[in-house]
């Protein structure tokens, strides 16, 4: 599934002037597959854009195509079937479960698709050295922990594309590295692709396409 | 994990505090409506005029034994009372105007035969089934309602002739007779006692049988109203008793006591019905606010499962669930604490010789459902709203 941005203008954003490679104002298609990364510095939009193209924001100018469908024509059902089967997101505030354990984090999120076992969701975490706080409240990890756990959540769903605000920002270079291969290997599984938005690390991974703000 | 994750973190006392409020009010409505129902229902069926009706007539004094004031109703006085609020219909009753005889016509009971009063009354005011209550000449027998005093004196007569004394049902099998006679022309009908009566003292027979009386064997007096027969609307027979005392007119004393008590006891229980109501009311409103309340202590959770996949309709009914199982397990609490109040009311009114009906009513029960519904529908919107401003 493409996603077409077109000629998107968010609200809070239209004031500012944009330069002429910025997706902001122009015609950008993420195609189905790619692994994209989005170069921004602070102020640009980056979390603009995430959350209006998964559609929590409606303040925008132009349109938003999935294949060729406007996201403004989606109902509840559309938007449950989006978040549950197409697009999965790691939000820049991680929209974690302070008050849930580890685990009922991730089968909160794994009961939708029961896309994985108990045991991988201990393995993935255990690939993020991460796997000691599976019974362990959420709110009382440390926020490179909650990040790592955020993308573990994210991972235990089918997806065409992920798309990820800034989510290494509290790893280090060892852990953001395990992440990213972890990603990899899932988007590969899957042939899907995923988009990482950054303030300038490509945290040594080759993107097949870049994008600016 | 939902529910933990929703429901775990709330104010407790809050939630018990609408719990015990809805307790209170279900209680009290559903036993209210049921002690109503069974106030109303108190004395039918154990006479033949329906409830709330009495017969009176104009007390008699010294000047109305001179004949210097007249004892009888005119069609205007009739009319005056007819067109009353709370009075709900008002028929005279028709007295015989010639000669009657009643008697015994059975081999099984001994010859027994007296002169009496005969009286008719509209059928629409008697407790009677219409296919018992209707004569014409040539037919079997002449029904008749017999006041209990007479039976009382005609149990008497049995006993003091050797003769065992005998039920109700028992001389509803009696064979009767009247003898209706004018000079010396005269005519024997059979007639049996189909019902009985405390409220009217004479014997009461079909308007058509009265007619014939008065046709064959009149001695051509007109016949003079000195008795009407009021019915006063529910709950508002303490204004009949004020009207009656105003007007001058007397009637037994026992259909004004019952009347009067239902009158009051019912008043009463509408009073406390409509506290019940209020108190379901605002006690559900107490259920619900705490609801949205919830909704919003848990508006980043709720926003946070819809952004990863859950759908909103599921949140709803998460919400509405947990809120229709706790008014489900108020109610059932409340019919239980209901019951244990009935246990004890109808002990207490029978030990102060008030022998009501038993049987749970209907109503008081379709009360509780329709309350249950009522706030069912109450969630189920309230939760859709809270859900869906997440969304």
């Amino acid at each position: 599934m493409n996603i077409t941005l077109d000629r998107l203008m968010p609200e809070p954003l239209a004031s500012i002037q944009h330069g002429e490679t910025s997706i902001w104002g122009n015609k950008v298609v993420l195609e189905e597959g790619k692994r994209i990364l989005l170069n921004a510095s602070s102020g640009k939009g980056k979390t603009t854009f995430t959350t209006t193209t998964i559609g929590l924001r409606k303040d925008y100018s132009g349109s938003i195509l999935y294949g060729d469908k406007n996201i403004q024509s989606f109902s509840t059902d559309d938007w449950t079937e989006v978040r549950t089967n197409q697009i999965s997101v790691v939000f820049q505030d991680l929209q974690l479960f302070p008050k849930l354990t580890v685990a009922e984090n991730l089968r909160i999120k794994n009961s939708l698709t029961d896309t994985f076992s108990e045991t991988e969701l201990k393995q993935l975490l255990e690939q993020l050295e991460i796997d000691n706080k599976w019974e362990q409240e959420c709110g009382l990890l440390s926020m490179g922990q909650q990040q790592r756990l955020a993308i573990v959540r994210a991972m235990a769903q089918p997806y065409e594309w992920l798309i990820m605000d800034e989510p290494f920002s509290h790893l280090d270079v060892d852990n953001a590295k395990r992440c990213m291969n972890m990603i990899h290997e899932r988007t590969i599984a899957q042939n899907s692709g995923f988009v990482l938005t950054t303030l300038g690390d490509s945290h040594g991974y080759s993107f097949e396409q870049e994008l600016f703000l | 994990m939902l529910d933990k994750l929703l429901f775990k973190n709330q104010d407790r006392l809050q939630l018990l505090i609408a719990v015990f409020g809805s307790f209170l009010g279900v209680t009290f409505l559903v036993t209210s409506i049921h002690y109503l129902i069974k106030v109303q229902e108190f004395g039918e069926g154990a006479d033949i005029l329906g409830p709330n009706t009495i017969i009176v007539q104009k007390k008699v004094s010294n000047a109305g034994t001179l004949g210097l004031k007249a004892t009888d109703f005119s069609e205007s006085e009739i009319k005056k009372i007819r067109n009353m609020s709370f009075i709900k219909e008002v028929q005279p009753v028709r007295s015989n105007n010639f000669k009657v005889m009643f008697g015994t016509k059975d081999p099984l009971v001994p010859p027994f035969s007296t002169d009496v009063f005969v009286q008719t009354i509209d059928p629409q005011f008697l407790d009677v089934k219409p296919d018992l209550w209707h004569w014409e000449k040539g037919d079997e027998f002449v029904p008749v309602i017999m006041p209990r005093d007479l039976f009382v004196m005609l149990n008497t007569f049995m006993s003091a002739s050797g003769i065992p004394q005998v039920s109700d049902d028992v001389v509803k099998q009696i064979n009767c007779e009247f003898k209706l006679s004018y000079g010396k022309r005269a005519e024997h009908l059979n007639c049996r006692v189909v019902g009985f009566t405390n409220q009217v003292s004479s014997i009461l027979v079909p308007e058509s049988f009265m007619q014939y009386g008065t046709d064959v064997f009149s001695n051509g007096t007109p016949q003079k109203i000195t008795q009407i027969l009021i019915s006063g609307k529910e709950n508002e027979f303490g204004l009949v008793e004020d009207m009656l005392e105003e007007r001058g007119l007397e009637s037994r004393n026992s259909q004004m006591v019952v009347g009067r008590l239902k009158s009051i006891v019912g008043t009463l229980f509408i009073v406390i019905i409509a506290i019940s109501i209020i108190a379901v009311l605002v006690s559900g409103l107490v259920l619900i606010q705490f609801m949205q309340l919830l909704m919003s202590r848990n508006a980043y959770e709720v926003r946070t499962l819809m952004r990863i996949g859950h759908h909103p309709k599921k949140i709803i009914r998460k919400f509405f669930l947990y809120f229709v199982r706790i008014f489900g397990i108020i109610t059932a609490i409340g019919f239980c604490a209901f019951l244990l109040l009935k246990f004890i009311l109808d002990g207490v009114f029978a030990s102060g010789g008030v022998n009501i009906d038993t049987q749970i009513t209907l109503t008081s029960v379709l009360a509780l459902v329709f309350a249950y519904g009522i706030f069912a529908l109450a969630s189920y919107f309230t939760a859709k709203k809270g859900i869906f401003n997440e969304y």
